[in-house]
């Protein structure tokens, strides 16, 4: 569905985030892309929904040049394309209700929304959102009193408002614990296994080795690897990630 | 040591630069700052002391000398000596001469002229038991023409008279009204043709009370005032003059006071002079703070262009004191809350730009990536992303800031700026101090009150 072809990033600082990166993802694929920090991961993410331009290349989802859509087309494309992230960049001091339901302004009459009127079909299908990620409960509950891992799905059924095709989620278990790592990763593995195509940037190897169907590794911007997770053995894993990396563990379930 | 090539032993040679120099030692020595900083405390405390012209000061900067030689003599060999005694001699000298120039003496406080201040203070002129007047008057020439008219009048069956028909300044009269209220204290005022009140009692500055008889008759003697004429266009002209009788009489309950009123209507102006400066302030500055936002204008040269300059305009703005902006205010508008408004507004525009521009800068980058990423347009993404973030913030600052213009309008109407100070300047020139008691309540009572409401709600927001 999605095909990244020839992907370059120099932002104006001359930092060269990615350089010619080259990789398909099929439909209903958990894609795993790890790599070292700053070795490109977000950079990439990123360019898949152009909140960065890159420089050089095309990305093509479904055949359709995402790279060259105008703005109004890129609206039209980013809302089918959910975006979890590491820090769930959440409205703090905005409802539960209100941050999820902002996930939906893509398909929303612009005006209305913008006095802050929305249907009750439209919070119906917040309500379910939050359902399936387990809190609708909190629905009434300002976004920061809620923990972390919470704030994570609220991420995610935020996402979900969106009814994507693909999810986007940048490292997003990396300010979590381990024990919500693997409780946010399966509800990402969930909404895989219902059809939706998710790429992923991870750090544990071992979350990679539980739950990606394929791997992409970074280095300095260049695509170092591309199989699957059984394949990084050693020798790999210090190619990806240097002489110097241990392995560390995430705690398992 | 350095500074081996030196022909002198080097304890020596930084002794004499020291003595010849303060700091010179130390700095040969390599001690720059220090060098420095003793020469330029040396050279401020004898500049002063020499400003001042008392001899006995000049003990300060001689120890500060005396011992800048010890430390470079003592740096020489290694060892940095503690600046506790030159602090202490400049500090003990500054403060002397603070003292002398300020001039404290403890003995010319008056304890008469404190009680004679603070004994009416303690009983403020707020409010006064509810009564009803009953007013009555009777024309009388002074000086005398060739034939004056009889000072006499009848009014609602009451007759008030004076004899004999009018008067020179200083000549004793004979005052009388009939069918006032029976056994009631009777005050008997001066007024001039212009209507200026004055007193007839003992020495012109009390009030002259004379009690009604069983009849409702009062007659007293009344001096016409020595200052009766200080107004007039021509003294040897014949001008009809008043004199007034007022009795009262209880009705029961309390009421505001005449000062009282003006008290309340001063605090009143005060706060909603403070509040409309807030809101025309909070006007300008919320588009100006975006353009003052380091966040939003580093983009290109042009906008950061526009980001110093308001930045800068603020930061002189803000260090302008709003008493000072006030008095040109009150030259250019007159006397007057409009004045103290304009002032504050001016002031608060620079302080609320920068608090706003400053939370405008602080703002989570993360929402906003988020709901650009969810297809929202830009609008959709100020509104969700951007507005939740700024409102509460903004909103606190601003209440704040009203808080803080209501202490700042008391002060403005000092310098004309209307409200309750200027009421207060009034109170205190005319030596009520009755009433510049109850102001003073009720300065404290509106700031007390509004602090707490405002931190409350701020706590609320924020």
């Amino acid at each position: 569905m999605l095909r990244i072809q020839n992907v370059s990033k120099t932002y104006p600082n001359g930092t060269q985030a990615l350089k010619n990166v080259s990789f398909d993802v099929k439909d209903g694929e958990f894609l795993v892309v790890i790599g070292l920090s700053g070795s490109g991961k977000s950079t990439l993410l990123r360019c898949i929904n152009r909140l960065i331009d890159p420089t050089e290349g095309q990305i093509f989802l479904d055949d359709v040049d995402i790279t060259a859509a105008p703005p109004a087309k890129l609206r039209q494309i980013r809302r089918k394309i959910g975006m979890v992230f590491q820090q769930f960049n959440l409205v703090k001091r905005s409802s539960v209700m209100t941050n999820v339901l902002s996930g939906r302004l893509g398909y929303v009459n612009p005006w209305t929304s913008l006095i802050g009127l929305w249907s009750a079909d439209e919070k119906k299908r917040a309500i379910e959102a939050l359902g399936r990620v387990g809190i609708a409960d909190k629905a009434g509950a300002r976004a920061d009193a809620l923990s972390g891992g919470q704030q994570q799905r609220v991420g995610i059924a935020r996402a979900l408002m969106q009814e994507p095709n693909l999810i986007l989620a940048d490292e997003p278990v990396a300010s979590l614990d381990p024990v919500l790592s693997h409780s946010i990763l399966q509800y990402l593995e969930q909404l895989n296994k219902e059809g939706i195509t998710v790429i992923c940037s991870l750090h544990f190897l071992d979350l990679v080795h539980r739950y990606a169907t394929r791997v992409v590794a970074l280095k300095d911007g260049i695509k170092v690897f591309e199989g699957s997770a059984q394949e990084i053995d050693r020798a790999r894993f210090k190619e990806i990630y240097g002489e110097e990396a241990q392995e560390v563990r995430a705690a398992s379930v | 040591m350095t500074n081996a090539a030196a022909t002198r032993p080097p304890v020596t040679r930084s002794g004499v630069a020291s003595a010849l120099m303060p700091g010179l030692g130390q700095i040969l020595l390599g001690q720059k700052y220090r060098g420095g900083g003793i020469l330029i405390g040396f050279l401020i405390m004898l500049g002063t002391v020499a400003w001042y012209k008392d001899p006995a000061w000049y003990f300060s900067p001689a120890v500060i000398w005396l011992w800048n030689i010890f430390d470079a003599v003592s740096l020489a060999g290694g060892k940095a000596r503690s600046i506790l005694l030159p602090l202490a001699a400049g500090l003990l000298a500054a403060y002397g001469i603070g003292w002398q120039v300020v001039g404290i003496d403890f003995g010319k406080a008056d304890l008469d002229r404190a009680a004679a201040i603070l004994r009416p203070m303690a009983n403020p002129d707020f409010i006064q038991t509810r009564r009803e007047k009953n007013e009555m008057w009777v024309n009388i020439q002074v000086p005398c023409s060739s034939e004056p008219p009889l000072a006499r009048r009848e009014d609602a069956g009451r007759v008030a008279m004076v004899i004999p028909d009018c008067g020179t300044v200083g000549e004793t009269l004979i005052v009388s009204a009939s069918g006032m209220w029976p056994d009631t204290d009777t005050e008997v005022l001066w007024r001039t043709p212009i209507g200026d009140p004055k007193m007839v009692g003992e020495g012109e500055s009390q009030m002259l009370v004379a009690r009604s008889d069983e009849s409702g008759v009062v007659t007293t003697a009344v001096r016409v005032p020595t200052t009766a004429l200080v107004a007039a266009p021509d003294p040897t002209l014949a001008q009809f003059h008043r004199v007034y009788f007022y009795q009262y009489r209880p009705l029961g309950g309390i009421e505001l006071s005449y000062v009282g009123g003006e008290v309340v209507k001063g605090a009143l102006a005060t706060v909603s002079m403070a509040l409309l400066a807030t809101g025309l302030a909070m006007l300008f500055a919320i588009p100006l703070s975006f353009l003052a936002a380091h966040n939003l204008m580093s983009g290109n040269p042009l906008t950061y262009a526009v980001y110093v300059i308001v930045r800068t305009l603020f930061n002189i703005l803000r260090s302008i004191e709003s008493l000072i902006i006030a008095i040109v205010f009150v030259v250019i508008v007159g006397l007057g809350p409009f004045a103290g408004m304009l002032a504050l507004a001016v002031h608060s525009v620079a302080a609320l730009g920068k608090l706003y521009s400053e939370v405008i800068e602080g703002i989570d980058q993360g929402p906003i990536e988020a709901l650009r990423a969810s297809g929202a347009n830009w609008l959709q993404t100020v509104r969700y992303a951007v507005i939740p973030q700024i409102v509460p913030p903004f909103t606190a600052f601003t209440i704040y800031r009203w808080d803080i213009n209501v202490r700042s309008a008391t002060i403005i109407g000092f310098v004309g700026g209307g409200g309750i100070g200027f009421l207060l300047v009034e109170l205190i020139r005319v030596n009520n101090m009755r009433g510049v008691s109850a102001a003073f309540i009720a300065i404290a009572v509106v700031v007390i009150v509004l602090d707490y409401f405002s931190a409350k709600l701020r706590e609320r927001l924020v």
